[in-house]
């Protein structure tokens, strides 16, 4: 079994669905001769031809489109928006038509639509190449909302996200494309959509994160276990829908809740969790619930990207601060 | 000797410029140690050095432009880069796109991620953790109440606010004041330490005049009714009810309702009488209404009605709501003066004690005349000290016709 990046497993996942489902598609801008921004499609197109991983021009509208209607006709396409600052023009066919496709024709039809895209910020890029807006499509009914944090998970999540009868919005966190390595079987075997996965086990406090932040939350769980504080992380991986039930679970069993992401503070996907653990969970919080984000601004460049982005001492921080009475 | 190309920096860019090296000919490199930063058509990118060893050669200056794929730097390979097999040109490029970027910096760090498990959720027991309101934790913070050893009587188990207060030290100094508030908001409780909770006539009593006390800015007057005039067998009650409500007609002032909100007013044109019953649950309040378009005979009748009911305890929650002006009555038990209090939003009560023989100094020398003695107490924030003792005055007034 082979140590791969997650970049490299998001590469095995595209190649080992376009051998075993002919009706899955490959689109997207420099995919295909070039094999993407970032090689997550190398070499597909030689290996499949041109018609199954298709370079298209640089129009994420149509691109979105396009989608809607091969998935009309039957085809599973798989598109790569190449940065999610690129996204903005295709919101209208993914809200208007993608989402709503299995309410409009009243079941009769789905959308078996992914859109994949870089996520999150912190490889020095320039503006609209850092973009965490998770929280604009988890908002959107009927769209699933999908995020890995490890190579495996990528392999396993993106194979689920292509198979699932309705539109994926598939969010790779960028910073995290080539930063480690794992051994992932190239088996075909999905992992589920719509759970969460449990990190590390703890009994002090929840945390719960998703994509490239888990490398920071992990840490941070680490220090803290240094001095004492057992920390549960939770990888979110399906944004949209949340699985409550596992996070429910967790805090009625640590009684702290720390809610990690890079994305700006306001209405990010951190305060409907948090929105969810007062409705359901509040008589079991021993603690105000703590929130560690990005802030109410545009990703910073460069030089000032690591002080939006959340650190581990701030993840650290926010821990602290549920245990001051 | 081993060359280092420069690597394919993603979108097929055919030339990078060099911006500064970070390194220098004669140095030993690292793998992944930093060697150049050099600027594409989209952004700096640094380039890590792949070998260990000792850089012989740089092929380009800063400010150069290089082709993708043409020699960048030499190397002499030492450590575990030489003893490997000598990378060829080949290997050296598709080594390229795995540390490759394209916009901006990607790290790599070779770590190996080594999941014991790829857990989807597990189901755990729900151990004993404290389950409880946010208010009820914060209370048993201020009370040293520690909540493992405090069981819930709420939904499920929760513990309440009413379970902390009852697990507090009833000595704890921070508990005295704490239940002065709560006490208000908890409504009934029995403790077990012999205290008795009041409830009914008794709590509504403690609320109101706390409020009383709160709100009103209390003024009292005092003065003397001379009823030396009254005919034997006077009934005294209905004679004070009827003079309220000509001392109202005079100064309509008194027979308010006042809003500190705004500040605002309300005079009425009507006058229902609060009349305050003493009884063995507490103080009573129904109330008389209209009592300026009642006969004496209708007063006398309504008075009794309602002793009868304070007696019988059936006074219903709507006979004592609507009261424009009260009368305390205490002069049948004991007391000539007292500064009642009133009870918002009404503006204004009087009290009177208990009727006897003054000596009184008139023209022709001295007498003993029957006298009322009467407290008036009235919002300052609403009636003047002018309008009260002209109120006062025409009660007095009043009070002193023969019939």
């Amino acid at each position: 079994m082979a140590q791969i990046t997650m970049i490299e497993a998001i590469t095995m996942a595209h190649a080992w669905e376009l051998e075993h489902d002919p009706s899955v598609v490959l689109l997207g801008e420099d995919i295909g001769i070039n094999g993407g921004v970032f090689r997550a499609t190398a070499g597909l197109q030689q290996r499949f031809g041109s018609e199954r991983v298709q370079d298209t021009p640089l129009a994420e509208g149509m691109i979105a489109g396009m989608c809607v209607g091969m998935a009309a006709q039957g085809l599973k396409p798989v598109a790569e928006i190449q940065f999610m600052g690129f996204i903005y023009p295709a919101i209208d066919q993914i809200v208007n038509h993608m989402s709503r496709m299995r309410n409009r024709t009243r079941g009769r039809m789905s959308c078996p639509v992914v859109i994949r895209t870089p996520h999150g910020g912190g490889i020095r890029s320039p503006e609209h190449h850092s973009e965490s807006v998770e929280a604009l499509f988890a908002h959107i009914p009927g769209i699933r909302v999908v995020c890995p944090s490890t190579p495996a998970r990528a392999y396993g999540l993106l194979l689920a996200a292509i198979r699932d009868p309705d539109p994926v919005l598939f969010l790779e966190p960028v910073r995290i494309y080539r930063y480690a390595k794992q051994e992932v079987a190239n088996d075909g075997k999905a992992l589920p959509l719509d759970v969460c996965f449990l990190l590390r086990e703890g009994t002090d406090v929840t945390i719960v994160t998703w994509g490239a932040m888990t490398v920071e939350t992990l840490k941070a769980a680490t220090q803290l276990a240094a001095e004492g504080i057992s920390a549960e992380v939770i990888d979110l991986a399906t944004i949209s829908p949340i699985d409550s039930e596992a996070i429910l679970e967790s805090v009625a069993r640590t009684g702290r809740l720390v809610i990690v992401h890079e994305a700006a503070r306001n209405c990010g996907v951190g305060a409907e969790i948090a929105a969810i653990v007062a409705e359901q969970g509040l008589y079991d919080l021993q603690a105000p619930i703590q929130r560690v984000t990005g802030y109410d601004t545009v990703m910073p460049y460069f030089k000032l990207e690591h002080d939006y982005l959340p650190s581990v001492a701030r993840i650290v921080d926010a821990v602290h601060a549920t245990f001051v009475d | 000797m081993t060359t280092f190309p420069l690597p394919d920096l993603g979108e097929g860019l055919p030339d990078a410029e060099i911006v500064t090296w970070h390194v220098k000919e004669g140095d030993a490199v690292k793998v992944d140690q930093l060697m150049v930063s050099v600027e594409t058509a989209k952004a700096i990118v640094e380039v890590p050095s792949p070998y260990e060893g000792i850089i012989t050669k740089l092929h380009a200056a800063a400010g150069d432009v290089v082709g993708t794929g043409e020699p960048l730097v030499d190397f002499q390979l030492t450590g575990a880069s030489a003893a490997s097999a000598a990378p060829t040109a080949v290997q050296v490029e598709s080594h390229a796109p795995q540390s490759g970027t394209v916009v901006g910096m990607m790290p790599v760090t070779g770590e190996i991620i080594e999941e014991h498990s790829l857990l989807r959720r597990t189901r755990h027991a729900v151990g004993d953790q404290v389950r409880a309101v946010p208010a009820a934790r914060a209370l048993a913070r201020r009370l040293n109440v520690d909540l493992a050893q405090v069981s819930g009587s709420g939904k499920d188990g929760v513990i309440t606010l009413d379970d902390v207060l009852a697990a507090a030290p009833l000595e704890s100094p921070r508990r005295k004041v704490a239940s002065a508030v709560e006490a208000t908001v908890l409504g009934n409780r029995r403790h077990d330490d012999g205290a008795e909770l009041l409830h009914g006539p008794r709590r509504a009593m403690a609320q109101s005049m706390s409020r009383s006390r709160d709100e009103i800015a209390t003024c009292t007057v005092f003065d003397d009714a001379d009823v030396h005039a009254w005919p034997e067998g006077t009934d005294i009650t209905v004679r004070l009810i009827r003079s309220i409500a000509a001392a109202v007609k005079e100064e309509p002032g008194l027979n308010a309702r006042f809003d500190p909100s705004g500040p605002s007013r309300i005079l009425f044109d009507h006058i229902h009488l609060a009349v305050a019953v003493d009884s063995p649950e507490g103080l009573i309040v129904p109330v008389i209404r209209d009592i300026d378009k009642k006969s004496g005979a209708e007063l006398r009748a309504s008075v009794d009605h309602l002793r009868k009911s304070v007696r019988e305890r059936s006074v219903a929650p709507e006979e004592m709501r609507g009261y424009t002006f009260t009368l305390s009555n205490f002069g049948t038990l004991a007391g000539r003066y007292a500064t009642p209090l009133v009870v918002p939003p009404a503006v204004a009560i009087l009290g009177t004690g208990r009727l006897q023989r003054d000596v009184v100094p008139t023209e022709t020398g001295i007498e003993a005349h029957r006298r009322i003695p009467l407290s008036l107490t009235f919002d300052h924030r609403c009636i003047t000290g002018g309008e009260a003792c002209r109120f006062l005055a025409a009660l007095i007034r009043d009070l002193g016709k023969s019939a």
